[in-house]
């Protein structure tokens, strides 16, 4: 695994971790909506967590498909996958309302979209970690 | 005649008598059409008195032409016949006075202004929060009549069901009669209304007459000032047993001396406008405004802000249901309608059920708000699309903060209404700095915490300040004892209104001049209070010269010309008037003067946010970039390497189906 790989996995990984504790944690603790200081360091983490994202998947898909040499665990590799498509669920539920496309009822359809594909993407990033552990032979490579 | 014949007879003759003592003795109220359609109102007049007024014959006995001398009718006679003038009366136009009736959402107030001494004291009967209550000022309920019924429309407080005669201020009504309800103001069809006629009426303190001669239907008989009268009349002494008549048109009357009414249940808005214009900007300006969207769309005011027989207005803002009180009297009505339609009904049962329906009915009021009409498509309105707004804003603004007033600019502008202006009378130009100077849009939080915009006045009197309580003083007090500059006849001329602005050594004289030993002399003005310390002025803020804001709803602009509707920076930017608009406290001092404040600061919100938020958006263009961007690749990726897994699928498959 090359440096881009490591770094585009890391900043994914500090990116997921703002966004969540901004998203999830505004819900956890019975106030939302999103508004103010934590809305603003969830707008800007997200071109973070994007970029890191598209980063990922360009230097990580290679790993994760069958069979792919070095091996990652079965379950590293289904969370990847995991990753990769809610956090696309994610940036277009999150980037679409910002356009003139969608109306209260799309929004809202969105909205919604965006919280629960957030909600499984953190998960996915969350288990990602550990599952990464035993294939330690990942890094050396 | 057979002896069963004749006790037949006298039956039928019983049984007759019955009849017509019966229908004598029917209220006319029992009589309805029933119908969509209206009812021809080719109606008799009545007097106060219950008299049927007949005009006398054109020529008198002896053959001499005779004039149409009669008593002014009563609308709670006349009108009162067929539509039950108590319940009525507890409508929402007529109500303020009644301490039984929840205040509901401040509205516009009554605002005492006097330009001779720069007084503009906002007023309501309601209680509502910064304004005064006309008692608590030492205004009495006729000196509020004879200061407000240019535009007060009669009943409750001018219709009072008894009238103290050892009153020496409303013991006048003996003279002058009492403000009935005067129904034609709303409900009259033809636009014939002589709200002219009706003020100078009024001005007299012509209380009885000011219906009949604003209906065109007479003229005053050998007088015109029953204000003069009463001015002869002092508590204890008798009043005139036959007050003046009114020299009635005859041809108004048809031969049965019936009078044709031309009135409407769907009163036309030029009705409403009457006393509700809102004029901005004011001057010779209205040809660079439009109508509210609605009245354009073809309805009318009355089309949302419906009522029942009991003229409880719907006011139409969101929970105004929970402010609206179920009156004994509405319950009694319903209950004597429900005992009608199904006699077997207990008086008890029938008041229960009355109580649940009209709790039920209150329900319907939430879907004459502007959300309950667009959601349910009420009317055929259109369903609303907000394309591209997040619903967050529909938690932190109200429908009006988008799409009603005049579109924000730096600063809010100054509008003219009917109350406090007396538009809708013929008077002097009167321009931005008439008196009382209010303002138009200040966004400000609401009850629920959504931004709404207001109308703002700063109210500005002349007061007594001791043991720190604050007591103004009327325009007749402060005229008489503070030194105030007068206008001199050209100026009066020039500036009808006197708006030159009062200069600091002004105040200070004034000031000088009210002092006594017992309290200290304060001038509120522009959100300020001025006072004497150490015989220098000073001004400082203070609660009493809060300003007083009530919701503004119209006029509705339509949806592409709402906040917002070109894009995100019309309220997030740098420049928003919606969050760094500034308000200016105005009244009778330099605009200088006044107090200042940025909406955000009026709404006490954190301006360092707000500044970094709108300036966030400068970035929301790459935000959308980088991110879109972003969701292609990944989107790339993963097609790319799910139409190789389709591939090794088919590949499998087609390998498994080859012939060995």
């Amino acid at each position: 695994m090359n440096s881009a790989a490591k770094l585009s996995y890391t900043a994914m990984c500090l990116g997921a971790a703002v966004l969540a504790a901004s998203g999830i944690g505004v819900f956890a603790l019975g106030r939302p909506p999103m508004t103010h200081w934590v809305l603003m360091a969830h707008m800007a983490a997200a071109p973070v967590f994007a970029a890191a994202l598209a980063g990922v998947a360009v230097t990580w898909a290679d790993l994760c498909r069958k069979g792919s040499k070095p091996r990652l665990g079965a379950a590293a590799k289904v969370l990847l996958w995991i990753i990769l498509v809610c956090g696309l669920v994610v940036m277009l539920s999150g980037v679409l309302p910002m356009t003139p496309l969608f109306g209260t009822d799309g929004q809202r359809a969105l909205y919604l979209t965006h919280r629960w594909a957030g909600i499984v993407l953190a998960a996915a990033v969350l288990l990602h970690l550990p599952a990464l552990r035993p294939h330690a032979d990942v890094t050396r490579h | 005649m057979l002896p069963a014949a004749k006790s037949l007879n006298l039956l039928r003759l019983l049984w007759l008598a019955a009849l017509l003592a019966g229908m004598a003795g029917a209220r006319a109220e029992a009589l309805k059409t029933g119908s969509r359609g209206p009812f021809l109102h080719n109606i008799p007049l009545y007097d106060s008195e219950g008299n049927v007024i007949s005009p006398p014959a054109l020529l008198g006995d002896d053959g001499r032409p005779q004039e149409a001398r009669a008593a002014p009718y009563s609308t709670e006679q006349t009108c009162g016949k067929c539509h039950d003038y108590d319940v009525i009366s507890q409508g929402w136009h007529f109500n303020a006075a009644d301490s039984n009736v929840k205040p509901g959402r401040p509205g516009e107030p009554w605002i005492l202004t006097d330009p001779a001494t720069h007084t503009q004291i906002p007023l309501s009967y309601r209680g509502w929060p910064g304004t005064f209550k006309p008692p608590d000022l030492g205004l009495s309920d006729y000196d509020f009549l004879t200061n407000f019924a240019r535009h007060f429309p009669g009943g409750g407080l001018g219709d009072p069901d008894t009238i103290d005669s050892a009153d020496p201020r409303m013991g006048r009504m003996q003279i002058t009669g009492t403000m009935e309800i005067d129904c034609l103001i709303c409900h009259q069809s033809t636009g014939a209304y002589n709200h002219e006629g009706r003020f100078t009426a009024l001005q007299g303190e012509n209380f009885r007459w000011a219906p009949t001669i604003a209906a065109g239907l007479g003229t005053f008989g050998g007088f015109s000032n029953a204000g003069s009268m009463a001015d002869q009349w002092h508590p204890g002494e008798q009043v005139p047993a036959t007050p003046p008549s009114i020299k009635y048109n005859r041809a108004k009357f048809d031969a049965d001396t019936n009078v044709m009414f031309q009135v409407t249940r769907r009163a036309p808005s030029a009705n409403c406008y009457y006393c509700h214009t809102s004029q901005s900007p004011p001057g010779d300006a209205r040809w660079q405004s439009d109508p509210d969207v609605h009245l354009r769309a073809g309805m009318v005011c009355v089309d949302c802000h419906r009522n029942g027989l009991d003229h409880k207005i719907v006011r139409g803002y969101e929970g105004e249901a929970r402010d609206r009180t179920i009156t004994e009297a509405a319950i009694d009505l319903r209950a004597k309608i429900m005992q009608r339609d199904d006699p077997a009904i207990s008086g008890d049962n029938a008041r229960q059920l009355a109580r649940r329906q009209l709790d039920a009915e209150l329900g319907m009021i939430d879907t004459l708000t502007c959300s309950g009409c667009h959601a349910s498509g009420r009317l055929a309105s259109p369903r609303p699309i907000h394309k591209g707004l997040p619903p967050v804003h529909f938690k932190k603004l109200t429908c009006t903060a988008c799409h009603s007033g005049p579109l924000p600019g730096p600063q809010p502008e100054i509008v003219h209404t009917s109350l406090a202006h007396g538009l809708g009378l013929a008077a002097p130009v009167r321009g931005k700095n008439t008196a009382p100077i209010i303002v138009q849009p200040v966004f400000l939080h609401d009850t629920d915490g959504r931004i709404a915009p207001y109308k703002m006045v700063w109210p500005s009197y002349w007061a007594r300040l001791k043991d720190g309580k604050l007591t103004p003083l009327l325009p007749a007090g402060a005229a008489k004892s503070a030194c105030l500059p007068k206008q001199n006849p050209e100026e009066a001329v020039r500036d009808p209104y006197n708006t030159k602005p009062l200069t600091d050594q002004q105040i200070q004289q004034a000031l000088e001049s009210l002092a006594d030993n017992s309290s200290e002399a304060v001038f509120i003005a522009a959100g300020k209070m001025y006072r004497l310390d150490k015989g220098k002025l000073v001004a400082e803020e203070s609660a009493a010269a809060a300003p007083y804001s009530w919701a503004l709803a119209h006029d509705v602009r339509p949806a592409r010309q709402a906040l917002g509707a070109k894009g995100c920076a019309d309220c997030h930017a740098s420049d928003s008037p919606a969050f760094l608009g500034t308000v200016l406290a105005r009244g009778p001092v330099e605009p200088a003067k006044g107090l200042s404040r940025e909406m955000w600061e009026m709404r006490g919100e954190d301006k360092t946010w707000i500044e970094v938020f709108a300036f966030a958006f400068k970035f929301r263009p790459w935000l959308k970039g980088i991110v879109l961007g972003a969701a292609f690749v990944v989107l790339v990726v993963l097609a790319h390497y799910a139409l190789r897994g389709v591939g090794v699928i088919t590949a499998a498959i087609s390998t498994k189906r080859s012939p060995p």
